[in-house]
């Protein structure tokens, strides 16, 4: 894995002078695609289950003061929410759009004091290359900041080497495209997906674009939330 | 399961300043999951075939047979590959995981999901999996449609293993493989009308939070001589007269729907401005419309008429345009493959149709609309006997006016098989536009 290695390091070399305007101006402004329609009633917190679809993975990831830590730290004990995002991802109904929606559900979930100390915000880059905890924790500006009854940690990797294990545990696939040459270009194609994790570290759902409906996911982590209570 | 995993080596490169590209596209050649990423809009470069086999020809095995169909490539119109999986167990429908990297592709006899990576080098798939718990998991044989959710697979089966009958259920995996939920079909009365618990096709509006399922017949029927079970009265009583609506998020059916006749594969417009959905009764040979009925329910409308019904035509599978103005259907016994102008739903008009075969099944249509794939086979002891027996790929070109026939390979003097289900892939998008970055992996 040395080449890798030193991929990594080298694309960081590159990334600080080409990216100083993306980071610039990235703040709270992100580009935000038109949500999907909906037009139903969600059914209520409650009259459905969320079915176990596959364990979160663990793997170690670098926290916001710089040290290492496990990712089970941030998906096990509370409700999780986690996005694998990277920060200068420009797509609309990307990255963005999934902030976007989190900031959207972190005031609702913030409204409802039934839901509060029970649920966590994750977002994980999964470009160790360009993406290290400094720029998470600026990425996520004063939501990193914050903590109160909703957290929300910024998470990023050293290398794709401890980056890869928890990948594929979520099955997310990133890929670069390639030029007509075969070489890689600038864009990172990833497919967007969001985990809902219970407390044990159970993915109980996955939504990706069309599914980025806040009163929806509202729904689901209230339904958790009553199953955490049912079992107490 | 690291055939499951992320390119490392793709990864490990010093991309700067790279935007997202995310790929959750609304429909995908106008009949796959609203949730299967990698829509392809222009030229596809391989249809995938997956392919009955036949004992005593070839190595007899089912495959997922692999065709070039890029005009520009030099081996066009041929098969590039072809990937046995060891036996037979009556290959039947695909379907792709929702970033389309992967085909899952089901066995009605053996109840065995095979899932080829396509993904990686679509020119030559690899089998990387074989599923083989359907019916220990859930009582459900026959697994028919596969239909992506993020990070999941619903399974839509057609029997079950207790009497081979048609009640049956949905069964959901996660990507990996591993077997996560079931739901029975509804056999209860919903919404005025009693289930009768078969299945057949599922198809998703999200819009709509609505899970649409219909149904078919059980292992005894399908796996039977066609002709010995027309001569069987009982038999042929055995056939789905429902679909059913199911809340999908709760994954809880809410109506069930009269449509007798076998409702077969269902197409929903994807059109953002519909909400309905159209199927075909194999049976009755008529096209049926399903729409909410205004008063927050849904409803099944008789709305055309296929061929002759007296002469029993038995339309089979469909394809709908992107737009939702047209509908391809093909009808087996006759060979014939028709358009219906869909702009009216509520009263489509066959405009177009031409023999295309001596049995056609399959009809799968590019987004453009410009280019019809069919193929032949419905079921191993369905097929036509003798000299009618054909077993092809065929490509069309459309105009809107005619079918123009580019290429036809005979799945038989090939010794391939039987070829049923088609899936498109493409070739990774080369951006020219974009500059080069530095690769250090590359030194």
């Amino acid at each position: 894995m040395s080449a890798l290695r030193s991929a990594t390091g080298l694309g960081l070399a590159a990334l600080l002078a080409l990216c100083a305007a993306a980071h610039a101006s990235r703040g709270e402004q992100r580009p935000v695609a038109e949500r999907p329609a909906m037009d139903y009633v969600p059914p209520p917190a409650g009259s459905y289950t969320l079915n176990v679809i596959q364990p979160a993975p663990d793997g170690r990831v670098v926290a916001a003061d710089g040290r290492f830590r496990p990712l089970s730290a941030y998906t096990r004990g509370r409700i999780t929410l986690l996005s694998l995002i990277y920060t200068y991802c420009t797509e609309p109904t990307g990255c963005a759009f999934a902030y976007e929606t989190e900031v959207e559900l972190k005031r609702r979930i913030i409204a409802d004091k039934t839901l509060h100390d029970r649920v966590r915000f994750v977002s994980l880059s999964f470009d160790p290359v360009n993406d290290d905890y400094r720029s998470m924790q600026a990425y996520g500006g004063r939501n990193a900041r914050a903590g109160g009854p909703l957290p929300w940690f910024f998470l990023a990797t050293r290398n794709v080497t401890e980056l890869r294990p928890i990948l594929e545990g979520f099955d997310q696939e990133i890929e670069l495209e390639r030029d007509a040459g075969g070489r890689p270009t600038r864009t990172i194609s990833h497919m967007l997906k969001l985990f809902l994790i219970d407390r044990d570290g159970m993915v109980r759902e996955i939504y990706s674009t069309a599914f980025l409906l806040p009163e929806a996911m509202l729904n689901d982590i209230k339904t958790l939330v009553m199953e955490e209570d049912a079992r107490r | 399961m690291n055939q499951f995993g992320l390119s490392c080596t793709k990864f490990a490169v010093a991309a700067v300043c790279a935007s997202a590209f995310t790929l959750a596209a609304y429909a995908d050649e106008t009949c796959n999951s609203p949730y299967t990423a990698r829509l392809i809009k222009g030229q596809e470069d391989y249809v995938h075939v997956w392919t009955l086999g036949v004992d005593g020809l070839g190595d007899g095995s089912d495959k997922l047979v692999t065709v070039d169909v890029n005009p520009k490539s030099k081996s066009y119109g041929k098969v590039v590959h072809a990937l046995s999986v060891g036996g037979r167990g009556e290959a039947h429908h695909m379907g792709f995981t929702d970033d389309r990297k992967y085909l899952w592709a089901g066995g009605l006899d053996d109840s065995r999901i095979h899932v080829f990576d396509v993904g990686t080098n679509p020119a030559k798939p690899k089998l990387v999996k074989t599923i083989a718990d359907l019916p220990a998991q859930t009582g459900f044989v026959g697994p028919h449609t596969f239909y992506a959710m993020p990070g999941r697979m619903l399974v839509q089966a057609l029997s079950n293993n207790k009497d081979h009958g048609g009640v049956t259920g949905i069964a959901v995996y996660n990507n990996k493989g591993k077997f996560v939920a079931k739901y029975t079909m509804p056999t209860v009365e919903l919404g005025g009308v009693k289930g009768d618990g078969y299945g057949y096709d599922l198809a998703i509006n999200p819009k709509k939070n609505v899970l649409l399922t219909s149904s078919f017949t059980g292992w005894n029927n399908y796996m039977m001589d066609m002709g010995k079970m027309v001569q069987d009265p009982e038999a042929m009583k055995r056939f789905g007269t429902t679909m059913a609506v199911w809340d999908l998020k709760a994954m809880k059916p809410k109506q069930v729907l009269a449509v007798p006749g076998s409702p077969l594969e269902i197409r929903w417009s994807l059109n953002r401005k519909d909400n309905w959905a159209v199927t075909a009764a194999a049976l009755t040979s008529k096209i049926w419309l399903i729409k909410p009925d205004g008063k927050g329910g849904w409803q099944a409308k008789d709305v055309a008429t296929i061929g002759d019904p007296a002469k029993i035509p038995l339309p089979v599978d469909i394809s709908i345009t992107a737009d939702g103005k047209g509908l391809w259907v093909n009808t087996f016994m006759d060979g014939t493959t028709r358009y219906f102008d869909l702009s009216n739903p509520e009263a489509p008009k066959q405009t177009y149709s031409k023999q295309t075969g001596r049995q056609v099944n399959m009809v799968s249509q590019s987004w453009d609309g410009k280019r019809v794939y069919i193929t032949s086979s419905l079921l191993a002891n369905w097929d036509k006997k003798g000299a009618d027996n054909e077993q092809f790929l065929a490509l069309f070109h459309w105009d809107g006016k005619e079918l123009k026939e580019q290429f036809r390979i005979d799945f038989n003097a090939e010794k391939l098989g039987r070829a049923h289900h088609m899936k498109f892939s493409a070739k990774p998008k080369a951006k020219t536009a974009a500059a080069p970055v530095e690769v250090a992996a590359q030194r």
